[in-house]
């Protein structure tokens, strides 16, 4: 069950997704955030799940994967949507309902917008290895270096987080496993007795995860590490014909949903 | 020449009332393939630790390579030439791609992009996991993940590279894949090799084999020579290779032979000849 836990994964391939910079890709997101939120109408909600459709085939990424990774969230996706259909005035559907048509629109819109708010991050972490990732991070936020503020240090705990999901999660699966043989119940009881059945493994999890935080520690310091000065990158990041393309079509697209709002398309 | 120099080494964990290592002393030759054997808590990983300043005696000398691993200002130039490799592969790799871990090293000294590249190819040929440079190491066997992390220290370009127990957490094809390895290493590019174990069938191989035993050496010599000695062997709850054990056996029966033949054919031929007369 937490093999499907897909977040921060990334899916190695060599199409135009993946060969762009990640400093671009970032850029894009944070241009399609902005652009998610400035959306009112259909009209604008279409043209981004448009534009996410079309780069999921551009990146070779399948919707199966995109739905793993929405799975975790259905919980929030679905509070959402019906806390939307009953808490919005309007008219009703039937006389008498509490549900309206507005309701069920904006409900719909909300939704919309929570999924494709995850889908297009997912697009960035499935197809931007963590270390591009953290690298375009570093290079995008240096001149808060001046500011003193830590981004190497920053950047190098993401991509050590990071690096580290899939071996946790690995390894609470067997702390689970080594209790389930010994009879630990983690899927029946009340919501609490399940929580509390969690604990047993956090415990282990935890002073396993320390044990490897000092180990790893101990072996970076053996590799030389001291810090973000003077270090060198294997994989240089430069801006690309193809980025500025990227970037002018990600503001496009923001200038585009922004004027689709003074309609209230 | 000797390229790490133990001049009586004391060292005690804060905290700890016994000395890990009393009084060590020894001098490793550049270009040998050296292994320590000891049991747990014999001070062989300590004595490890010493080799690239992670620890420094309490007491004591430790040079590698003319540099005194009590200097701080020349501690990233002592390390950049002592390569480790440690237990667990999991927590030595820092990288979610193999080829960005391999370069980790390089990129903390400060290497030229190019030259990086260059080396992290390279590392990852010697090591046989050149094909396997785009993977997530998280999805590699125990053997290629430990192969990655030596192809991540070969990249610093080090003239040593010390091993602590690197085979310990691998089954037996991971062990042969690693261990094969470093003797390649060792014997066509001449590095100097330190392989702390408690395995003894990997320190057939070495050209010197030590062993530990609370803290202090207790045997040092030719594998060969320290495998004979089965009293001191049993002493320390090490066991002996098959053939020793079996040219012991006869021995103590009568039949007057040398210890020293540590492979099967070696053995076969003494005992054949012992019988012809």
């Amino acid at each position: 069950m937490l093999k499907d836990i897909t977040l921060g994964q990334f899916f190695p391939g060599d199409t135009i997704a993946h060969r762009l910079d990640p400093r671009t890709k970032l850029l894009l997101v944070v241009l399609f955030i902005v652009a998610l939120f400035q959306a009112r109408g259909w009209v604008a909600y279409g043209t981004l799940t448009l534009v996410v459709a079309v780069c999921m085939t551009l990146s070779h990424i399948s919707p199966r994967n995109i739905f793993k990774g929405l799975k975790p969230m259905i919980f929030i996706i679905a509070l959402t949507g019906v806390l939307n259909i009953f808490y919005t005035s309007g008219t009703p559907i039937l006389p008498g309902w509490i549900i309206t048509w507005e309701g069920i629109a904006r409900a719909i819109q909300m939704v919309l917008r929570i999924v494709l708010l995850i889908t297009g991050t997912f697009l960035l972490t499935y197809t931007t290895s963590p270390i591009a990732l953290t690298d375009g991070l570093e290079l995008l936020l240096n001149p808060l270096k001046k500011l003193r503020f830590p981004v190497h240090e920053m950047t190098i705990m993401m991509s050590m987080a990071l690096r580290f999901i899939p071996t946790l999660i690995e390894e609470t699966d067997k702390i689970m496993s080594a209790q389930k043989a010994r009879g630990a119940d983690f899927e029946t009881g009340s919501l609490m007795d399940r929580a509390k059945a969690l604990l047993p493994v956090l415990v282990p999890l935890f002073v396993s995860a320390f044990r490897r935080a000092d180990e790893l520690a101990v072996a970076m310091e053996s590799r030389c590490y001291h810090g973000g000065e003077g270090r060198t990158r294997m994989k240089q990041l430069i801006f690309q014909g193809r980025d500025y393309i990227a970037l002018a079509l990600g503001v496009l697209l923001l200038a585009g949903i922004i004027y689709l709002k003074k309609w209230g398309l | 020449m000797s390229i790490i120099k133990f001049e009586n080494v004391h060292y005690t964990y804060p905290g700890d009332q016994l000395e890990s290592l009393c009084g060590v002393s020894l001098e490793i030759e550049e270009g040998s393939f050296v292994a320590v054997l000891g049991h747990n808590g014999s001070g062989k990983s300590t004595l490890a630790k010493h080799m690239n300043a992670i620890l420094v005696p309490t007491e004591g000398k430790v040079t590698v390579c003319g540099i005194d691993s009590a200097d701080e200002e020349r501690l990233i130039q002592l390390r950049r030439n002592v390569g480790m490799v440690f237990q667990n592969p999991d927590n030595q790799i820092v990288a979610n791609v193999v080829e960005d871990d391999v370069a980790f090293a390089p990129e903390n000294l400060g290497v030229e992009p190019k030259e990086i590249r260059r080396r992290v190819d390279e590392a990852l040929k010697l090591v046989g996991m050149y094909e396997k440079r785009q993977h997530a190491p998280h999805l590699l066997s125990g053997g290629q993940k430990q192969r990655v992390a030596i192809a991540g220290v070969i990249a610093m370009e080090p003239k040593i590279i010390v091993l602590d127990e690197p085979t310990a957490m691998l089954d037996p094809i991971g062990r042969e894949e690693v261990i094969s390895t470093i003797t390649r290493l060792c014997r066509e590019k001449g590095m100097t090799v330190v392989l702390i174990t408690h395995h003894m069938d990997e320190c057939v191989g070495a050209d010197r084999l030590i062993v530990m035993s609370n803290g202090s050496v207790v045997a040092d010599g030719l594998p060969a020579e320290v495998f004979a000695d089965i009293g001191l062997m049993e002493r320390e709850g090490l066991t002996v290779p098959e053939t020793t054990r079996l040219l012991y056996d006869l021995k103590q029966r009568g039949m007057d032979l040398p210890l020293t033949a540590l492979d099967v054919d070696a053995c076969a031929k003494e005992i054949v000849e012992k019988l012809r007369g």
